[in-house]
């Protein structure tokens, strides 16, 4: 592997600090979703292997993501309306933003205020995993709530919303659903039937899935649904051997140096290096990917200036691609370089054995 | 408060925006607006991933809070809502109280779609913004700008996800599929390889005349002539198979694909795609008649590890499994 760039992990490591620090104002198009941009930089830096650089203020940042919480009502009334908001940008209580709120070390978040102050499907999933990494027991998580929350954002059609109103429907959210359920280890609120059977109707005639019903095969949307399919237990009732077969190769056929995300598309772009891997690795097929080309393309991607990974070569870093890139590496088992990663849920090994050990004791 | 801490060197468009824009006051100044009180943002003395706002930003945020809070059905909560989505248009909240002001004042559709229809065209792939389209549709029943927006889109970028997907919806809502194929071709000769129209071609059969047998046949043809000009394309020989997936004999056996597989032969034609295929095929009559497999698998076998060793051998894991695993299959 020596004629690859040499990996700038301090600089990634210092990329995702200032990214959990601040992020500058060309990003304000992620305002509403900050919360999802946290779970990147710290399960990046798990990935990374310094989490240690978060001890200092781990508590902070645990406390931080309890602020976006919505509690239920007194009387339970407006249950559905909870989970986690992706940030104070998207609420709209007067009590969220008092300082006698706020100023609080002990935040479990607050009632919504106001129908459109509700949860965000992806929020919930990031606020959760992000907990887990830090090392949070989860007992502020409002469980009740959380999953009448995910119960409400089913689709007669096994779809998922992400949020109660105004928003598209599609495998994005039913991959954070089952993600969720599968964390809190509760499949009460969602209809697992329905949700393996949309996951089936959105397989493209090439053997990939699609955003939707019809819509073109997709490498991240699949990763979506087979991490899903997977997570509920129902991947191998879902599709049979000759769908498997036609989906890894799909799946084989993406990898042009690193990876695209569909047939034709080019350049490759970095994300690709998780969902095609993830996937591959799910259905016990990642043996057939080239290690080395991946890594290449990957650790050409690297910023020079500023550390994190951007989406193409010489363009610039930005959270997601930063992360993705590592895990990308993680779920190619470049252990060099980073730590192993869960494929369906996306966060380090360790997390997921601290999250087995708090699951054994709830038992 | 989030944001204190950040510098002015982060400063951004938006406040180059109110340099060009002398008459832009903010709504703090407003005295029209002098009842209603800002709501501020607080993360809290432990800022994380915080934005840089610009002042004009924090301005209209804090009073577009204090707008949904008061539930206010007004003009001026929809033109708030203009301002904030000028400048944050990912911010799903404002969108989903624009349309509950929109509904209230019983606004003019037709004013929205233009609306939104320059918003998609600076942000072709924000997902509230073609969201908010389809609502609108959804709303006035009237599709007849859409196919031309999506068409707009498309010239940008012939593979944007967010496009192909409404226009699908569109398509099929309102059974307008009169002259998709004729879109779905003119797109594929300008890329013959733009998998996103192979996807949409599949789509217009598929919910217009099914895939009968001739329709079969039509499409085969179509996906082979493609083939015979430009033979290494996986999304031409995806939807080959795809629509081969509907007869009922397989890989093997319909004339169209016979034919092309002995004028690819007969050209010495290389491509991956086409070797696989063959293997394929290979594999299918192997599997119902033992009788072929002494013949077929040191055929099958060759041209794996052509493929694992010269012509693909990115995927030369694959390639050698795949030939392990027909030996496994089929050797004596």
């Amino acid at each position: 592997m020596d004629d690859c760039k040499e990996f700038t992990k301090e600089k990634h490591a210092k990329y995702f600090l200032r990214c959990l620090n601040a992020l500058p104002s060309s990003l304000v198009s992620l305002d509403s979703i900050r919360l999802s941009i946290s779970f990147f930089a710290i399960s990046g830096l798990d990935v990374l292997g310094r989490l240690d650089l978060l001890d200092k203020h781990r508590e902070e940042y645990i406390n931080w993501i309890y602020l976006f919480q919505i509690l239920p009502n007194q009387d339970d009334e407006s249950l559905e309306r909870c989970g986690f908001r992706g940030s104070l940008a998207a609420t709209l209580s007067l009590e969220s933003h008092s300082p006698s709120h706020v100023g609080r070390s002990v935040n479990i978040g607050t009632v919504s205020s106001h129908p459109l102050d509700t949860s965000h499907i992806t929020m919930t999933y990031a606020a959760i995993n992000t907990l887990l990494i830090l090392g949070d027991d989860l007992g502020r998580l409002q469980r009740k709530g959380i999953l009448a929350g995910v119960k409400a954002l089913q689709l007669e059609n096994g779809s998922f919303a992400a949020t109660l109103e105004g928003s598209e429907s599609d495998v994005r959210f039913v991959y954070c659903a089952c993600s969720i359920c599968y964390i809190l280890q509760d499949w009460s609120a969602i209809n697992i039937e329905t949700t393996t059977n949309y996951i089936i109707n959105s397989i493209s005639y090439d053997g990939a899935i699609g955003q939707d019903k019809n819509q073109e095969g997709h490498a991240g949307l699949t990763f979506c649904g087979i991490a899903a399919l997977s997570l509920m237990g129902t991947l191998d009732s879902a599709l049979n051997l000759k769908q498997k077969a036609k989906l890894v190769r799909w799946l084989v056929s993406r990898q042009q140096s690193g990876f695209q995300g569909r047939p034709n598309k080019l350049p490759v772009d970095t994300c690709y290096s998780f969902w095609v891997p993830a996937t591959l690795k799910i259905l016990g097929a990642h043996q057939f990917i080239d290690r080395k080309r991946n890594r290449q393309f990957v650790l050409d991607t690297q910023c020079n200036v500023v550390g994190g990974l951007s989406k193409w070569i010489d363009h610039s870093s930005d959270p997601l691609h930063s992360y993705l890139g590592l895990a990308g590496l993680s779920v190619c088992e470049d252990t060099d370089l980073v730590e192993m990663i869960h494929p369906a849920l996306n966060v380090t090994m360790r997390a997921f054995n601290h999250w087995k050990k708090l699951t054994s004791e709830f038992i | 408060m989030a944001g204190e801490e950040s510098k002015e060197p982060l400063s951004d468009s938006s406040d180059e925006c109110s340099d060009q824009e002398p008459t832009w006051i903010y709504y703090r100044d407003r005295p029209e607006w002098n009842d209603v009180v800002p709501v501020e943002l607080n993360e809290g003395p432990f800022p994380v991933v915080s934005i840089a706002y610009s002042e004009r930003f924090k301005d209209i945020f804090n009073y577009f809070r204090a707008i949904v809070l008061k539930n206010e059905i007004s003009e001026r909560a929809f033109e708030l809502t203009s301002d904030a989505l000028e400048l944050n248009p990912a911010n799903y909240t404002v969108w989903q109280y624009r349309r509950t002001v929109l509904k209230g004042l019983e606004k003019n559709i037709q004013k929205e779609l233009s609306f939104v229809r320059r918003i998609i065209e600076d942000h072709p792939k924000n997902y509230q913004v073609w969201h908010h389209r389809r609502v609108l549709v959804e709303w006035s029943g009237d599709p007849s700008s859409e196919l031309r927006l999506t068409e707009i889109v498309l010239a940008q970028d012939a593979k944007n996800y967010h496009a192909w997907q409404h226009r699908q919806w569109v398509l099929d809502t309102f059974k307008l599929f009169d002259h998709e194929l004729e879109f779905v071709e003119r797109l594929l000769e300008d890329d013959i390889r733009n998998n996103s129209a192979w996807n949409q071609r599949y789509f217009v059969v598929k919910q217009t005349s099914g895939f009968s047998e001739d329709i079969i046949s039509r499409e085969l043809t179509f996906s082979v002539n493609s083939i015979k000009k430009v033979c290494n394309n996986e999304s031409a020989w995806n939807y080959l198979r795809g629509v081969l997936a509907h007869y009922t004999t397989g890989l093997n056996g319909h004339p169209v694909v016979e034919e092309l597989c002995q004028f690819l032969d007969e050209n010495n034609s290389e491509s991956p795609y086409y070797f696989a295929f063959l293997v394929d095929r290979m594999e299918e009559l192997m599997q119902s008649d033992a009788s072929k497999r002494q013949v077929l698998l040191p055929k099958a076998d060759g041209i794996l590890q052509v493929l694992a060793t010269k012509m693909d051998p990115i995927r030369r894991e694959y390639w050698l499994f795949l030939s392990r695993y027909l030996n496994s299959q089929f050797a004596n």
